[in-house]
């Protein structure tokens, strides 16, 4: 990897953990465990664009593991690292699939698998099926939170791509 | 077409995150409560003869301060970063159980899975 492209990568993490801490001073008005709106995963979904799979797979650990250290609950890592790993899993073949018009689309898979990865962790960790109740409101504010972050990456990528900067 | 696909994927997750979410909030009250911590039932109490009482659960040092008023539960105060749990406030839905992630505590109506619990075993 060249050294420009770690230094991106780093500025891109770094960017990314601003975004993650800032949105942790917006109350949430939903009190369901894992319902947020996830402004981080913006730089997610471009590097998903921009960057190969490994450095993406980089990019994420490295943000999921500061963002849990930063904000000092560590049973939360867990969490996010299991939705973090099937959200890669699943969009990174995705990405060859959607084209850059349909960007949002990806935000929105995304996040359905994140929510997906951590209700997994969720029920093995508690062994409660009850938990299953919150999927589908899950399903729901990831849906509208992916669209969200989805059509600000597609946003960014097409202002980047329009002004030369890859 | 790929991507009229993937669309309809995302539009199909939606419809069922709705539907599911109104199946969920539609569903009765009960009045056996069961409250589960680590996966255990510690305590079973039926509301509609329960007295107003507080107490608490504790789970690897941490405690939850559970209170039971007027024949309705919450917890009232936690020993957790998120007090996800206290904001939830009092229990409403046999399908939307108060929930304590790092505490592992559940506090759901009974009826609502013990069936399934019941059969699976």
């Amino acid at each position: 990897m060249s050294v420009k492209r770690l230094a991106r990568l780093g500025v891109l993490t770094a960017l990314a953990l601003i975004i993650f801490i800032v949105e942790l001073q917006i109350p949430n008005p939903f009190p369901i465990p894992g319902i947020k709106l996830g402004l981080a995963n913006i730089i997610t979904v471009y590097a998903l664009y921009r960057f190969r799979a490994g450095e993406v797979c980089m990019l994420v650990f490295v943000r999921v593991l500061l963002g849990a250290v930063f904000c000092g609950n560590l049973m939360a890592l867990l969490y996010s690292a299991c939705g973090a790993f099937l959200c890669l899993a699943g969009m990174i073949p995705l990405r060859r699939i959607i084209d850059e018009k349909h960007i949002w689309a990806a935000g929105v898979l995304g996040a359905v698998l994140h929510n997906t990865g951590q209700m997994a962790a969720a029920l093995l960790v508690t062994k409660t099926p009850a938990l299953l109740m919150y999927y589908p409101f899950l399903l729901v504010s990831g849906c509208l939170a992916g669209l969200f972050t989805g059509l600000c990456a597609q946003l960014v990528l097409a202002r980047l791509a329009k002004s030369g900067i890859s | 077409m790929k991507q009229k696909i993937i669309i309809l994927v995302c539009a199909a997750i939606f419809a069922a995150g709705v539907i599911g979410s109104a199946w969920v909030l539609l569903s009765p009250k009960k009045n056996t409560v069961n409250v589960i911590s680590d996966g255990k039932t510690v305590r079973t109490i039926d509301l509609s003869t329960a007295a107003d009482e507080v107490f608490t659960v504790e789970y690897g040092g941490k405690t939850n301060t559970v209170e039971i008023k007027d024949g309705r539960i919450r917890v009232q105060s936690a020993e957790c970063p998120d007090k996800t749990c206290v904001h939830m406030g009092w229990l409403e839905s046999s399908a939307m159980p108060i929930v304590c992630l790092p505490n592992r505590l559940v506090i759901e109506f009974a009826d609502a899975d013990g069936g399934v619990d019941a059969i699976s075993e």
